[in-house]
């Protein structure tokens, strides 16, 4: 094996778990939503809002996925002769996010659907549900962080 | 001050001049009515005085309320208003003159008339409702029937001969059948019908032989149908019923019809509703109020600035009313009203959002302004998206005329897309990489490390702001041991620890933290009890480094986003740059740059909100800021549906 396939098979892993964490996140905000809206229509902006909270987990995947992509030379360039041991750099680089991402954001849509029933009765707080929901995504942003500050850190 | 100062009001007047003293009281929209009887000084009073209660026409204008309410509800069930999505947000009224205002309300006679109009129409739908599930209902029964060539009033139980029409279990017939041949041959039995489940079966036999009949079908729950009342066969009064539903659809359509016809005074109802229910509060008021003989006395808060307005307001236009002031007794839980001047005021939103301030506390709305401002722009970090930001929010100020909330939250929006432009500029990011212009201070992407440091220096100083005014309120309180105690020897800590790290500072840096250290042993278990447990209580509380440590790391995140920003514009460029080329490349090249760009501004903005305002909430405020006040909500004029506008600015 070549180091170019490790270091997809970690973009593949940042762009994949992190977006399967968001879809189930999204999807549990959405079913809360929805029985919400049936209720009252006109809380459709405040839910769509908190559902999505949890979705930024995905971007962050792809984002690392992306600027994985972009230093092998897969996207905006010549691709690059990786070593094996370079190419499980990029692999393990990938790791926070697609761990954190997935977990995260799972939990933080839980957060969110329980935030979709306080605005159901008190939609004067949703700012508070926000800020509960945002907690939890902080340690998204810390792994986005660590993945791309070691991206950059590897020598090709 | 940021905080308003409160205080308290009696009125005094004529019982006469009681409608006017409110009427006015409700236009200034100054004063916060309270309850006198349950004020501090209601036990001098009571002997004196007698609590009032509302007149009738409160409860005149209460009917009239749920009357218009039930009318409107019921117009919007059946042809609803749509609010458009940025509508659900702001809240929609609609905008009349105050000349069509007064018009409507000289109009409000109608609304019993409308009122009984729409119950009959409900009424009416309600009983079309009705007959059409029983007619259906009918239907479903007699659908298995319909091939039968009998009449349905034959079927029943003669001197002779019983005719009946029979439900079974589909795995049951042949059971039932083989018996019955076999036992009462004189029986008939034919099939009519059947789906997944049943079978339908017309059965005749003679009189005298059903008793054996039944003993059979009871074996095997055998069920009768019957359709008392009926004539003909079951096709035909399937075909009649279809009919009466039609005659139903037309009926219902003819009602809604007459509904339609009421629309129009959908914005009568309106105006009346909002009319009504500042009446009703109006009247409602009065309750919190008592009186004597001749006399009432009204009890509130007012803003300190204010109450020379209401003064001169109530001595001009009434003949007796007198307002008494004093400043609040330090029992009474006071409301609090925020007012910053200039762009602060944007700002209150996030203030509001986490809690109202109490009386006692600083409004920290001023002090988090420049760290909020700050922190927006790095994250959102592209002067492009700030352009953009800026421009949708002066447009949305504009277009929407929001008051309160809405508007402070378009505004902070606003001065974040500045920010945004700033940190742009600063950083070099023009929609990413669109524009490839250098950067002005240094380009992030190329060294992460650098600007990490500077958002932890950054965050830094955020922090000791905070701590700062804790310090602050400490020593105002008239504790300024504390403040040194808990706030200083802090400060040198961790300055201590951090000149540690730095080679050329390291020497200062261990006394200093060694310094802060015995500091904080010394006087962290002050309020222990015994010399050895003050001393262990000092050495774990230096255990709180953790704290401090987790909150400067907190703001990586304004690294994180943005970087996020700028990669994910990249991302977006580099996917535009792939399909240009040919004529419908590049349009599609434009499509992808556009729907892109937009989608990452409004995912950014959200995300640099949200985090910048996380920053403020558990890093800033809680090293000082409790909040848990009551805000200031005066009785004054409130509109749920209409805003009377003056006449040049109406649509």
């Amino acid at each position: 094996m070549d180091g170019i396939q490790i270091a997809l098979l970690g973009a593949a892993l940042a762009v994949g778990l992190a977006g399967i964490g968001s879809a189930i996140g999204v999807g549990i905000v959405g079913q809360s939503a929805a029985g919400l809206v049936t209720e009252d229509p006109d809380k459709f902006g405040q839910t769509l809002l908190l559902q999505a909270l949890p979705g930024t987990q995905g971007i962050y995947g792809l984002l690392t996925g992306f600027i994985i992509m972009q230093r092998v030379g897969i996207i905006g360039g010549e691709l690059l002769p990786l070593s094996v041991a370079n190419g499980y750099a990029f692999l393990m680089a990938s790791v926070p996010i697609a761990i954190v991402g997935l977990l995260s954001a799972v939990y933080q849509g839980r957060v969110s659907a329980a935030a979709v029933g306080l605005v159901a009765k008190r939609p004067e707080e949703l700012g508070k549900g926000i800020v509960y929901a945002v907690m939890v995504e902080t340690y998204a942003v810390l792994a986005l962080l660590a993945s791309i500050m070691l991206l950059f850190g590897i020598p090709v | 001050m940021p905080i308003i100062e409160m205080k308290k009001v009696f009125l005094l007047g004529h019982r006469n001049e009681k409608e006017l003293v409110f009427d006015l009281l409700q236009k200034l929209g100054t004063m916060q009515i309270a309850d006198i009887k349950t004020g501090s000084t209601w036990d001098e009073f009571e002997a004196l005085l007698e609590p009032e209660h509302p007149t009738e026409s409160a409860s005149d204008f209460d009917n009239r309320l749920s009357m218009i309410r039930y009318c409107l509800d019921f117009l919007q069930r059946n042809f609803p208003m749509r609010k458009s999505f940025l509508q659900q947000f702001t809240g929609a009224k609609m905008e009349l003159t105050r000349a069509q205002y007064g018009a409507y309300i000289e109009d409000i006679g109608q609304v019993k008339e409308l009122y009984e109009s729409c119950r009959q129409i409900d009424d009416e739908l309600v009983q079309i409702r009705n007959e059409e599930t029983q007619y259906t209902n009918l239907i479903s029964e007699m659908a298995p029937w319909k091939n039968l060539e009998v009449p349905l009033e034959e079927t029943k139980d003669g001197p002779f001969a019983v005719m009946r029409l029979q439900i079974i279990a589909n795995d049951h017939l042949e059971y039932v059948k083989g018996k019955l041949e076999k036992e009462i041959p004189n029986a008939y039995l034919e099939v009519i019908s059947g789906d997944n489940e049943h079978l339908y079966f017309f059965f005749t036999c003679l009189a005298e032989d059903y008793q054996q009949v039944l003993e059979i079908f009871k074996e095997k729950a055998v069920t009768a149908a019957a359709f008392p009342g009926f004539t003909g066969t079951a096709k035909n009064n399937i075909d009649d019923l279809q009919k009466k539903l039609e005659n139903l659809e037309q009926k219902r359509a003819a009602a809604l019809n007459k509904l339609e016809d009421l629309l129009k005074y959908r914005l009568l109802l309106m105006a009346c509703y909002d009319y009504a229910d500042n009446e009703y509060r109006k009247l409602d008021a009065v309750s919190n109020l008592a009186r004597t003989d001749n006399s009432f006395l009204l009890e509130g808060w007012v803003p300190a600035p204010v109450v020379a307005d209401l003064e001169y307001t109530m001595a001009a236009k009434t003949g007796t009313a007198i307002v008494v002031s004093r400043d609040p007794l330090p029992r009474e839980e006071v409301p609090v009203l925020l007012h910053n001047k200039g762009p602060a005021d944007a700002y209150e939103v996030v203030t509001k959002l986490y809690s109202t301030p109490r009386k006692s506390e600083i409004d920290p709305t001023p002090y988090l302004a420049p760290f909020f401002f700050v922190f927006f722009g790095i994250c959102l970090s592209d002067a492009g998206y700030g352009l953009v930001l800026s421009l949708i929010a002066l447009f949305m100020l504009r277009k929407l005329k929001l008051g309160g909330m809405g508007k402070q939250l378009l505004q902070l929006l606003f001065y974040g897309g500045i920010s945004a432009i700033v940190f742009g500029v600063l950083l070099g990011s023009y929609f990413g990489d669109l524009l490839k212009l250098p950067a002005l201070w240094f380009n992030p992407l190329e060294d992460p490390m650098r600007m990490l440091f500077y958002c932890f220096a950054i965050g830094l100083v955020h922090i000791y702001f905070g701590m700062g005014m804790q310090a602050y309120r400490n020593i105002k309180a008239g504790h300024p041991f504390s403040a040194l105690f808990d706030q200083g020897f802090w400060f040198i800590f961790l300055n201590g620890l951090i000149m540690l790290l730095l080679p050329d500072f390291s020497g200062i840096g261990r006394y200093l933290a060694l310094g802060g250290a015995a500091g904080l042993i010394l006087t962290q278990g002050r309020s222990q009890q015994g010399v050895v447990k003050k001393f262990f209580s000092g050495l774990l509380s230096l255990y709180n480094i953790t704290g401090y440590l987790s909150d400067v790391l907190s703001y990586s995140r304004l690294l994180a986003l943005g970087l996020a920003t700028g990669v994910i514009a990249a991302a977006i460029n580099s996917m535009g740059g792939m399909i240009a080329g040919s004529t419908v490349g590049t349009v599609f090249m434009v499509l992808v740059l556009f729907g892109g760009h937009l989608f990452n501004i409004i995912i950014s903005t959200l995300g640099s909100y949200v985090h910048t305002s996380r920053l403020q909430y558990i890093e800033f405020f809680g090293k000082f800021f409790e909040g848990g006040g009551r805000s200031f909500q005066p009785f004054g004029i409130k509109n749920s549906y209409i805003d009377v506008v003056e006449a040049d600015e109406a649509l």
